[in-house]
């Protein structure tokens, strides 16, 4: 399938508000990133909002304004000071508990209750992850940096979805290395000569999850 | 109401916490919003409920909608979507508040209704009745495939690939 039309979906997703709460914060981080990503989530927005004009109006029987002042005890709002979706998450993103998976390669798990798997991932310049493959569906935003890899080359604020169909060696930028926020469906699986070993780790891995 | 009236409704409630102002918002959008959330399947209790928190959020935010940047209604619904998605969140252990997040996204987003409104108006027109409604029931009324396609009487597959065709038609627009 097209990737802009999956990524579309991801968006229309957010918009209407039925993506769990992992996907939910990888698209506001992809929105926050991406300008054309936030353009497409305001006209979705704006097109659904205008179901409210026409949808036939339910008066509240048992709510008056008054209530909706009362309840708010005239609490002044407070400006969110924070500098992206993630670290109002997250706090300060450069005090990462990053934990070791390989020289080069680094990763940090979000706790999240949700069926889909979030992570970061903070690669060396130059280092490659081994050729590998995709049970599920894989979504990759770059927050800092970029990567390559056969399909193209991605820098800040591109997003990558892959699947099974899709086998990639992805490599990071010489300069930078990069920073990337990643949501699995499922575990990868690992190709090639050290193939059966990764997937093994991965296999053992998953129980201490 | 017309958009000017509603700009100054709530330029009034924004600098002189004007309740007057605020109960013809209130008469406005609050009849809007209650019934979406019905729409959206929840009790009359809990609709009332969450209108109230929308309601109440517009009254202290107010200073934070800018009327050259957005449409009132838009701007209401993104706040009625993300009460929806709290409550949802409230019976799991949760870590992100959607409305937090929201806000920072609209303090930083550049994109403005205005500018984006013939886009909007292209595609509306370039839908058929019956697509606009697909994507009503889909994607306002969060209705699973499985009931749109009982409401519709049509096969759950057809469903889904006219779903499909209809976001591949606006695509050309985006």
């Amino acid at each position: 399938m097209n990737s802009t039309v999956q990524k579309n979906e991801l968006i229309f997703g957010y918009s209407s508000g039925n993506l769990g709460e992992a996907k939910s914060l990888f698209v506001s981080m992809y929105l926050h990133l991406n300008s054309l990503a936030a353009k497409r989530a305001s006209i979705f927005e704006n097109i659904l909002a205008n179901n409210l004009q026409s949808l036939k109006e339910v008066a509240p029987r048992n709510l008056k304004y008054t209530d909706c002042i009362k309840t708010s005890s005239d609490s002044e709002y407070k400006i969110n000071t924070s500098n992206n979706p993630l670290s109002n998450f997250l706090g300060d993103l450069n005090n990462i508990n990053w934990k070791f998976v390989y020289k080069g390669f680094k990763e940090f798990n979000l706790p999240f209750d949700d069926n889909d798997t979030v992570k970061l991932i903070k690669i060396d310049p130059g280092t490659s992850v081994p050729l590998h493959s995709h049970n599920g569906k894989e979504y990759i935003l770059v927050l800092e940096g970029s990567f390559c890899d056969e399909y193209g080359e991605y820098n800040k604020g591109d997003m990558q979805i892959n699947d099974q169909k899709i086998k990639h060696k992805p490599t990071a930028s010489n300069k930078d290395g990069c920073i990337c926020l990643s949501i699995t469906e499922n575990d990868i699986v690992f190709i090639g000569k050290f193939g059966s070993v990764l997937n093994l780790l991965t296999f053992i891995k998953s129980f201490f999850k | 109401m017309e958009n000017t009236k509603i700009v100054n409704l709530i330029k009034k409630i924004a600098e002189e916490r004007d309740e007057r102002a605020f109960s013809e918002i209130f008469d406005f959008i609050a009849p809007k919003i209650n019934a979406y959330y019905i729409k959206n399947n929840l009790s009359s209790e809990q609709a009332e409920e969450l209108t109230q928190e929308v309601l109440s959020t517009i009254w202290i935010k107010a200073k934070l909608f800018n009327p050259e940047k957005s449409k009132f209604i838009t701007w209401s619904f993104t706040i009625a979507r993300n009460k929806r998605i709290d409550f949802y969140r409230k019976s799991k252990k949760s870590n992100a508040n959607e409305d937090d997040i929201r806000d920072f996204l609209y303090e930083n987003n550049k994109v403005n209704d205005y500018e984006i409104e013939t886009i909007i108006n292209k595609i509306s027109e370039e839908l058929d009745q019956n697509q606009q409604k697909l994507i009503k029931m889909s994607f306002f009324e969060q209705k699973s495939h499985k009931k749109i396609a009982d409401e519709l009487e049509i096969p759950l597959g057809t469903v889904k690939s006219r779903i499909r065709a209809t976001l591949n038609k606006m695509q050309k627009f985006l």
